[in-house]
């Protein structure tokens, strides 16, 4: 039998974060001297997973153990050894480099080495890694976020952990910088080190681990060893068919659609500074879903659209106008245009501690049901009601409180709200996340009804199987900028999950469809 | 004469750095209540020796100064909310126990206020406090402060004790308020009820002049200090014009202008960068 001690065991893990489950009765061994590395779609649990393991994160049930002990929280997971690097980049931005990099490494009574010599390790790592001078003085704040991604590193390093892990490490470094970081990791492993990737680059983790485990919505559904590890088996099984209802079919069916004119245009646009740029266009009658993997920009390209931020670079222009006017217009007077739901109900969406017909009726003051900042109450109640019925919505007495609704009612008073100011496009951030799957059909066919006559959308969502049936194309991101448009005839899992995963093309390409890429 | 200020501005300095809208309004109550209670209740019962005093006004500040940390970080109140009812609390305290300016000061600390030369006592004694600022700020226990205010988060995660980091820099405050008052009684060579008060406004003023964020993290005591002489130049300068019977109002007016118009700055810098 293994000498359990030595290695780091996640034993039957599940974890609930609210209504969603993030992990169920997760399984894994990760032993000395092995890279192992986690995948699966957005929302499948593995940043969930890697932050049990560093003890950020405790488990519900189940339990992980790291050489025999478990942590509870991330001072005893360093004690033991663990280090983390975390997909966001956690940097002080006010502090200097050499601050950044010593973070938490002296305990409260003894330092671990003067100033002198922290400054000097500070730079010869940094040399290491990013192969320039940095002087360790130098606010983070200053720095560009691939060398701020390099001080995270630097950290982890340093510590000598016994477990290493990396979730999405690699994010903001370019190609030659990754192959800097995985000669480390292979140093590391030498020496005997847990490794532990998460990560969406399918074709580095080819590259690197030694073994591969596969999540599917909070499971482990699958392992592989050494060779056995390639890209298409990683593919299909995070992809494995899953219960599709037949329903969805019904609700709405993109094909033949008539498209109109352009409503939304942009061009050159560049998501963030140094970004590839790319053009689109959103015409009337359409709609467009919008993916990508985690912080890979399509949340952004989103806004953007909206109005709600500016980008970095390019225009957007909503029926003519610039798209930052065009959203001031939508809240204004006249001339709604655009109307931006926020999956994310509880930061952007509702007024918590207002009632439900206050909440429907809010944003609309201004506009038509407006008039000399008198707020006009009838026809605003007729609206109301309106909504209610068209979508069904289960309200009490409207004066109750917002919250008193389940989250999927709650979500079509906000959709019912978008679609009384009349706007020309509506704009859905994962709309339909923690919403019931009958909710969702309803929701599709009142957007595609709402296209019909006349609208455009523009649909993000992180579970690609809602576009299925519904878009009538799908903008996947990638590297903050447009990576590839599958159009409606090419839908499947396999084809959308690889263009998230930036496989190169095997289908043909389709350059008739605008939004292609300007490299 | 800027010792009480400069050493208020101190106190509230760690609050502020460790983040999360720290921030401590009632520095100038409870600067008042010890200098109250130590002229009403030690001095006039004899217990006046300076072990005695020092140890009064230390224990006062730190307790003080642990309640209120427990309340915003365990209770989870805004700071802002906490220290405001204790502004007014103690203001009202102060006024019961003392309800108008009157008592003395202990007997080896009269003439200590009684500047003739710069080298007061009290002077010594505010570089002893500066000499503690400068340990104190080079200590890891000041890093973790300071990381806690500039990325919690961050903070967390490189296993810093955030709770810690912030009740610790309560109770340090508390020393610097007990020190502030010490020279604050020491100048005035009595009891005074309600000028405490003012050390509030001044004292923040003076940690935002010296460049401390009230977003926390970024910022130091040396800034503190400074703002603090600055706040006290500006005041003396103007209290030698006449300006007739609202004299006392300009001095407010102008600490009010200068907070304004530093934070105006800041910001613009900032969106400059």
């Amino acid at each position: 039998m293994d000498d359990l001690t030595g290695k780091v065991l996640v034993q039957n893990v599940s974890k609930r974060f609210g209504e969603t489950t993030a992990l169920n009765g997760c399984s894994l061994t990760i032993s000395p001297g092995e890279v192992h590395a986690i995948v699966g779609e957005n929302g499948s649990g593995k940043s969930t997973l890697a932050k049990m393991i560093s003890g950020v994160v405790l488990p519900d049930s189940g339990r992980v153990s790291i050489f025999g002990r478990s942590p509870r929280d991330p001072m005893e997971a360093r004690a033991l050894g663990v280090a983390m690097i975390f997909q966001e980049v956690l940097v002080a931005e006010t502090l200097s480099v050499v601050d950044n990099i010593f973070a938490g490494t002296d305990s409260l009574w003894k330092r671990s080495r003067t100033r002198a010599v922290a400054r000097r390790q500070c730079r010869d790592l940094l040399k290491r890694f990013t192969e320039t001078e940095i002087d360790p003085d130098t606010i983070v704040r200053n720095l560009p976020l691939s060398v701020q991604q390099w001080i995270v590193i630097a950290r982890a390093l340093l510590a000598n952990p016994r477990v290493l892990i990396l979730d999405e490490s690699s994010a903001a470094l370019d190609l030659d910088a990754s192959a800097r970081l995985h000669t480390e990791i292979k140093r590391l492993r030498e020496s005997g080190c847990c490794i532990i990737i998460v990560t969406h680059r399918i074709a580095e983790l080819v590259r690197i681990a030694d073994r591969a485990t596969v999540l599917r919505d909070g499971e482990v559904v699958d392992e592989f060893v050494g060779a056995d590890i390639n890209e298409s088996r990683l593919l299909s099984a995070m992809s494995a068919k899953r219960i599709i209802l037949e329903a969805k079919a019904a609700a709405a069916s993109p094909a033949n659609r008539v498209v109109g004119d352009v409503v939304l245009s942009a061009t050159g646009l560049e998501i963030e500074r140094g970004a590839p740029q790319f053009d689109f266009k959103l015409c009337a009658g359409e709609i467009v879903g919008v993916t990508g993997l985690d912080g890979q920009g399509h949340g952004d390209f989103l806004r953007i659209a909206a109005g709600l931020r500016a980008p970095s670079g390019g225009t957007v222009s909503v029926l003519g106008r610039d798209a930052r006017d065009a959203f001031q217009v939508a809240s204004g007077a006249s001339g709604k245009s655009v109307a931006y739901v926020s999956g994310d109900r509880a930061r952007e969406g509702i007024f918590p501690n207002l009632s439900i017909f206050e909440n429907f009726s809010l944003p609309l003051y201004r506009s038509r049901f407006g008039e000399y900042g008198w707020i006009k109450r009838r026809p605003l109640k007729q609206a109301f009601d309106g909504e209610v019925r068209r979508l069904s919505i289960k309200v009490g007495h409207e004066s109750n409180l917002i919250t008193s609704l389940s989250g999927g009612n709650q979500q079509k008073v906000l959709i019912g709200r978008a679609l009384a100011m009349e706007p020309k496009i509506i704009v859905l951030d994962d709309p339909a996340r923690g919403v019931d799957i009958a909710t969702k059909q309803e929701l599709y066919a009142q957007l595609r009804k709402f296209a019909d006559q006349g609208g455009a959308v523009l649909y993000l969502s992180s579970e690609i199987e809602e576009f299925f049936d519904f878009a009538d194309r799908v903008l996947v991101f990638r590297n903050k900028s447009l990576f590839r448009t599958v159009p409606f005839e090419l839908f499947s899992e396999h084809t959308l999950l690889a263009a998230m995963f930036g496989e190169p093309d095997e289908t043909a390409f389709h350059p008739m469809r605008e939004g292609f890429v300007r490299a | 004469m800027a010792a009480p200020l400069i050493l208020a501005a101190l106190a509230v300095t760690p609050i502020v750095l460790a983040g999360r809208g720290g921030v401590d309004l009632s520095v100038g109550p409870l600067l008042g209540f010890i200098n109250v209670t130590l002229v009403k209740w030690l001095v006039e019962n004899d217990y006046a020796s300076p072990i005695m005093v020092i140890a009064y006004v230390v224990a006062a500040g730190v307790l003080y100064q642990i309640v209120i940390a427990a309340i915003i970080i365990y209770v989870r109140v805004a700071p802002i909310i906490v220290t405001l009812s204790g502004y007014l609390f103690l203001s009202g305290i102060n006024l019961v126990v003392l309800d108008r300016p009157s008592g003395v000061a202990p007997d080896w600390m009269l003439d200590w206020g009684s500047g003739i030369s710069i080298l007061s006592p009290v002077f010594y004694g505010l570089i002893i406090m500066i000499g503690f600022w400068i340990f104190f700020s080079r200590t890891v226990f000041y890093q973790q402060i300071v990381l806690t205010g500039a990325n919690e988060r961050m903070a967390f995660a490189n296993g810093v004790n955030i709770a810690g980091a912030r009740f610790g820099a309560h109770i340090v405050a508390g020393v610097f308020t007990a020190a502030a008052a010490l020279a604050y009684t020491a100048l005035i060579g009595s009891g005074d009820p309600t000028q405490g008060n003012t050390y509030t406004l001044s004292a923040i003023t003076a940690l935002v002049l010296g460049g401390t964020s009230l977003a926390g993290g970024t910022g130091g005591g040396l800034g503190s200090i400074l703002g603090a002489i600055n706040i006290y130049l500006i005041t003396y300068v103007l209290s030698t014009y006449n300006f007739g019977t609202v004299s006392g109002f300009v001095t407010q007016l102008s600490t009010g202008a200068i907070l304004v118009l530093s934070l105006l700055v800041n910001s613009l810098m900032n969106r400059r960068q």
